[in-house]
């Protein structure tokens, strides 16, 4: 059964509406204090998240960003109660949610919206399963969109070296840990310099893509890789960890000892009319991998030509 | 044998939800957050004194959700994956304690002071991750705050208990609750999915010889769990300061120089801490003051 949650207050005319979409066989809870419900829905997700904005403004906008952009949720369906009037204040490119209703929507309109959410979601099936974060339909739209820009971009290539070998030694689900720690890093970190500003997306395996603003490119990337080396540590088994080092076989089928993955990172700059197409950021991305991944260890390299 | 009163206690952790925090470090962080000029590692270290805090930031790092169960066992970790708008959420929605007792400030006092001596004690052993020992050693007596929470019928019996007959808090345990602290911080700590470098120091910190695969660890926990009673900082529930295992003794070898040795250093960090401990005493007071 999905779980819908209800924020707003309980009454009239939304304890009608929680009535009609449990006869719609949703499993709903409604909490009438954000502060009630933060804890409550961080520890256990629900499938839809229906908010009051007249709540408490602030709070509802925090809750709603550290669901949609810090946990890369955007699958998860969000919708808005908006009062009929705010409706032209409302900046809706700074607040991440799917769709909104207004105060005093019918039974009817509330359940339709909720089922719609739900299909739209599975249509916008782009997202990277293992990391919930934007695949390569939206890479390739948000750096197209960057090209055209005024203002001036980094994008940044980001993938681990000695993966493989971490994966024969341990096993693809304990991989899997690693793809999903380096996606949080990014997110976090990318977050942090960038805000809403920033990118994030998953081209697959342990290859992704962040876009940030030019000048925080360099100063984000040296943060990302500390805190790579600082939390991959925690996915090494303590033997490992002592000797210093992944005992495996290579494609030889001979024992060798392998470092435990590292970060690298090629930033290509973006400004306006340096490129005309995704194909040619992708392929001065592709020269910087070529030297980035000679370096042992996590590192980070900046296209420098003009 | 059956035990109904350990079945209904261990009910009661299952279906525990939101452990309260001390509310004027809810205010602190609530007024940090709400900082620009405060940073992350700076809120990470005022989390990192809470009990609750830290073992709610770490249960949410290690859930089924990130898909990393078992991995992280620091704060501030946890906040690099976690992101700052889930602190934020996490520490606005926080529950606090309604009803303040001195007591409920003494016991966190006393695991602040075990966890700063566990990673002082860690880092003379040139132990692998220091600072997971002091987060072992900050949610060593988790199941107390438990007890306070949510157990409270129970929990005043106990406090009755320990001071009429005089005897140690986990024997008056043993009695009310039949099963101690530890255990109950263990188990719930293993429910939470958090690491077993965690686990095992919590749950063996009065039983050091159980630890199977983190006994330095343990052993630490409880040798700075005697430091903190011997040196009187804060209150762990009752006033006895117990004798360390041999084992301990054997595992975090600290002879009378040594120890007169390492004093000045930790007199040093307990003055550092007494500021912190006295400005939420102090905004305790005035609270209660003004009301």
């Amino acid at each position: 059964m999905r779980r819908v949650l209800l924020l707003s207050p309980e009454t009239l005319p939304y304890t009608r509406w929680v009535e009609a979409l449990r006869r719609k066989r949703y499993a709903v809870e409604i909490f009438s204090t954000i502060e009630e419900a933060g804890e409550k829905v961080l520890f256990n997700l629900p499938d839809l998240l229906l908010v009051a904005e007249a709540l408490k403004p602030d709070l509802v906008h925090d809750l709603v960003f550290a669901l949609k952009c810090d946990l890369s949720l955007a699958t998860l369906p969000v919708i808005l109660i908006i009062e009929p009037e705010k409706l032209h204040h409302i900046q809706w490119q700074n607040y991440f949610v799917d769709d909104f209703l207004c105060e005093g929507a019918s039974e009817e309109e509330v359940v339709s919206r909720v089922e719609l959410a739900f299909v739209r979601s599975e249509r916008l099936a782009d997202n990277n399963p293992l990391t919930g974060l934007p695949g390569n339909t939206s890479i390739l739209r948000k750096i197209e969109e960057v090209i055209r820009s005024e203002e001036s971009w980094a994008v940044g290539y980001v993938d681990l070296d000695n993966f493989k070998p971490f994966n024969d030694a341990y096993g693809f689900s304990r991989g899997d840990e690693v793809i999903r720690m380096l996606a949080r890093i990014l997110v976090t970190t990318v977050d942090l310099y960038a805000g809403p500003r920033g990118f994030v997306g998953h081209i697959g395996g342990d290859d992704f893509v962040f876009v940030v603003p030019l000048e925080v490119a360099e100063k984000m990337s040296r943060e990302i890789i500390q805190k790579f080396d600082q939390l991959i540590i925690n996915f090494v088994d303590p033997e490992d960890r002592e000797r210093g080092c992944l005992v495996t076989t290579d494609r030889q089928g001979v024992l060798c000892r392998m470092p435990w993955p590292s970060v690298s990172i090629a930033i290509v700059p973006v400004w306006k009319d340096r490129f005309h197409h995704y194909g040619e950021v992708a392929a001065i991305a592709a020269q910087l991998k070529h030297y980035v991944k000679r370096v042992p260890g996590s590192i980070y390299l900046v296209d420098r030509r003009k | 044998m059956l035990d109904d009163k350990r079945r209904e206690v261990k009910k009661k952790l299952r279906t525990l939800e939101g452990l309260p925090t001390l509310p004027p470090i809810v205010a602190k962080l609530t007024r940090m957050i709400g900082d620009e000029t405060v940073s992350a590692p700076q809120i990470a270290a005022v989390i990192e004194k809470d009990q609750v805090l830290t073992s709610k930031v770490l249960r949410l790092v290690n859930s089924a959700f990130y898909g990393f169960p078992r991995r992280i066992s620091t704060v501030s970790n946890a906040i690099v994956l976690l992101g700052f708008n889930v602190i934020r959420t996490l520490v606005i929605t926080a529950s606090i304690f309604e009803m303040m007792q001195s007591r409920d400030v003494g016991l966190w006092e006393h695991s602040l002071g075990v966890a700063m001596v566990s990673g002082l004690l860690a880092r003379r052993l040139g132990l692998d991750q220091p600072e997971e020992v002091a987060t072992a050693g900050l949610l060593h007596d988790l199941g107390k705050v438990v007890e306070r929470a949510t157990l409270l019928e129970e929990y005043r019996n106990i406090q009755q208990m320990v001071n009429e007959r005089e005897i140690p808090w986990r024997e008056a345990e043993a009695e009310i609750l039949h099963m101690d602290h530890a255990e109950m911080g263990g188990y719930l700590l293993n429910r939470w999915n958090l690491p077993e470098r965690l686990i095992e120091p919590v749950s063996f910190h009065h039983e050091v010889h159980r630890a199977r695969n983190f006994p330095v660890e343990t052993a630490v926990v409880q040798m700075a769990d005697l430091l903190v009673r011997a040196r009187g900082f804060g209150f762990a529930g009752d006033p006895w300061v117990p004798e360390p295992e041999e084992k301990t003794l054997k595992l975090v070898p600290l002879s009378r120089e040594d120890l007169s040795a390492l004093w000045p250093e930790l007199e040093v960090r307990f003055y550092e801490l007494r500021f912190f401990t006295e400005e939420i005493r102090e905004a305790l007071s005035a609270k209660s003051a003004s009301t």
